[in-house]
């Protein structure tokens, strides 16, 4: 019983996991240039972020491909599989957020080298993207450690996120008659909910973990039933 | 016990008699070229019987095999029996049709019941527990001077079905095992001059003819290539509904693709059983997540 068989395939399927994980790295190197292009209006930075999303795509790509093989060839199962559907799932929430960070970088050159930004709309964005970021690598940390705990946890920091959206909604609407200052405004309002939704990616991340280790796919939060409790139970682990 | 005429022949021990069956072939071994005929569905053929293993134990010699287990065979559910080789799954199915205790120095201890008949009370004829609990095993064995037809019919034969209902029966089997298109035209050809898959649905039709309520299979396919595999396994999946199916498999894809419940034996016992879902995605014991990952076996 304790002879170890197949360790090249477990030693592949550890590679494929860190791969896959580190992918979140580079989401959040792509959302550190992204809150700074926004913070300061670099169009250039704006534009880097664009370019780079090929990174995150490849990764997505190679991870996807790995995936197939090691399922055509070495047919995984009970854990393992959990781990490859959960892979799958989380590689597409990382080309999702890199998409995100595109999304964003794309609204900088609309708003113009100078914009009349508002410093409290600015500070309010830097701070969700600071939050963000440390929701990320809580993601990538629970799922490496398996910790259902640290996952759950995202959806506290999920809500910090959700209420600095709301506030900047708020600020947009007070921030006067101005039409171009509205018009800034408004696009600030997008990138936002664009950042909003990383951060929703970042909580569906915590979900794979809930599965990986329970066999149970329950999401955190149901976005059409808010306020109901959905959170798996954590004696629920195997 | 309510058992209708193909039932057990449970006797007192100075009473046994041969199942009751409607009359007897003239000659049961008498070689014949039958007529072909297309055959009639296996009607009435349907699951309903549940195998429940006691406390069973078997030993070969001073070795202990099997160890205290209980297990059931649910009607019209495939269930596939996995693990290590040397864990006892064949020892553990050949005791459900009594083969084990042929071998010398081999023997059991426990109860094997069908549904409420204990197949090893010692008043329950063997021969009929074999009629009712078919057998296939991980070579196809055809009788090897026999045709194809005979091969079918012998069982037929031997427990006394009448020549006229022979025909019939034996179609019906090759029609139930996936054979008939591929061999009508030449029931009197040696069976040995199939190919290895069709000398296993042979075996299956051989175990069908007698009209058992339990099919057990051990590592059917382990002698044949993917597509007499895939074949059988097809087989196995219309088969559930008209006979309780265990498999004994090293295969575990192969029990993924038949089977509707798993069991995992390892050192004798059963460790879990479970919806072959749960146990190729979640499976409880920790044992059991080692072995059907590979990482041991």
């Amino acid at each position: 019983m304790e002879i170890r068989a197949r360790q090249e395939y477990l030693e592949e399927l550890a590679t494929l996991e860190r791969r896959a994980l580190d992918g979140l790295d580079l989401v959040v190197a792509a959302l550190d240039r992204t809150v700074e292009a926004v913070q300061h209006q670099d169009i250039e930075l704006a534009e880097l972020v664009i370019a780079d999303d090929d990174v995150i795509d490849g990764r997505y790509l190679e991870i996807h491909q790995a995936i197939l093989t090691l399922l055509a060839t070495q047919a995984p199962v009970a854990t393992d599989l959990r781990l490859i559907a959960a892979l799958l799932h989380v590689m597409k929430n990382i080309e999702r957020m890199g998409d995100q960070c595109v999304n964003i970088a794309k609204l900088i050159p609309i708003a113009g080298h100078e914009p009349p930004a508002d410093e409290r709309i600015l500070k309010n964005l830097v701070t969700m993207g600071k939050a963000i970021r440390a929701q990320i690598r809580q993601a990538k940390r629970a799922f490496a450690d398996r910790d259902v705990d640290m996952a759950r946890d995202l959806v506290r920091q999920d809500d910090v996120i959700d209420n600095l959206n709301k506030e900047c909604f708020q600020l947009a609407i007070e921030i006067g008659d101005e039409h171009d200052r509205r018009e800034w405004a408004m696009t600030m309002m997008l990138v936002a909910r664009a950042l909003e939704r990383i951060g929703d990616n970042a909580v569906d991340v915590g979900e794979q973990v809930a599965f990986l280790v329970t066999g149970l796919f329950r999401e955190f939060e149901d976005a059409s039933h808010p306020g109901e409790e959905v959170l798996p139970e954590p004696s629920s682990a195997s | 016990m309510n058992y209708e005429t193909k039932d057990l022949n449970v006797a007192d021990p100075e009473e046994q008699t041969m199942p009751q069956t409607p009359g007897r072939a003239e000659s049961p071994i008498e070689a014949t070229t039958e007529p072909e005929t297309q055959p009639r569905p296996m009607e009435g053929m349907a699951a309903t019987r549940h195998v429940r293993l006691e406390g069973l134990n078997a030993y070969y010699g001073a070795l202990h095999a099997v160890r205290d287990l209980s297990l059931s065979f649910e009607p019209g559910r495939v269930t596939a029996i996995i693990g290590p080789s040397g864990c006892g799954k064949s020892t553990m199915v050949r005791c459900v049709n009594r083969m084990h205790e042929e071998i010398p120095g081999a023997r059991s201890e426990g109860r094997v019941l069908l549904d409420d008949v204990d197949l090893h009370a010692s008043n329950v004829d063997v021969v009929s527990v074999r009629r009712l609990v078919g057998m296939v095993f991980q070579k196809p064995n055809p009788f090897p001077t026999m045709s194809i037809f005979d091969n079918v019919a012998a069982g037929l034969r031997f427990i006394g079905t009448v020549r006229d209902e022979i025909t019939d029966r034996v179609n019906a089997a090759l029609e139930g095992a996936g054979l008939w298109e591929e061999v009508k035209g030449r029931l009197s050809s040696p069976g040995m001059g199939l190919s290895g898959g069709q000398q296993q649905r042979l075996c299956i039709a051989r175990a069908l003819a007698v009209e058992p309520d339990v099919l057990l299979m051990d590592e059917p396919c382990s002698a044949l290539d993917p597509v007499a595999t895939l074949k059988i396994e097809e087989l196995i999946g219309q088969l559930k509904d008209r006979v309780t199916i265990a498999v004994v498999t090293h295969n575990m894809q192969q029990a993924g693709r038949v089977a509707d419940t798993t069991a995992f034996m390892l050192d004798g016992e059963v460790i879990e059983v479970g919806p072959t879902d749960k146990m190729f995605t979640n499976p409880d014991d920790d044992r059991t997540e080692q072995y059907v990952t590979g990482k041991f076996g």
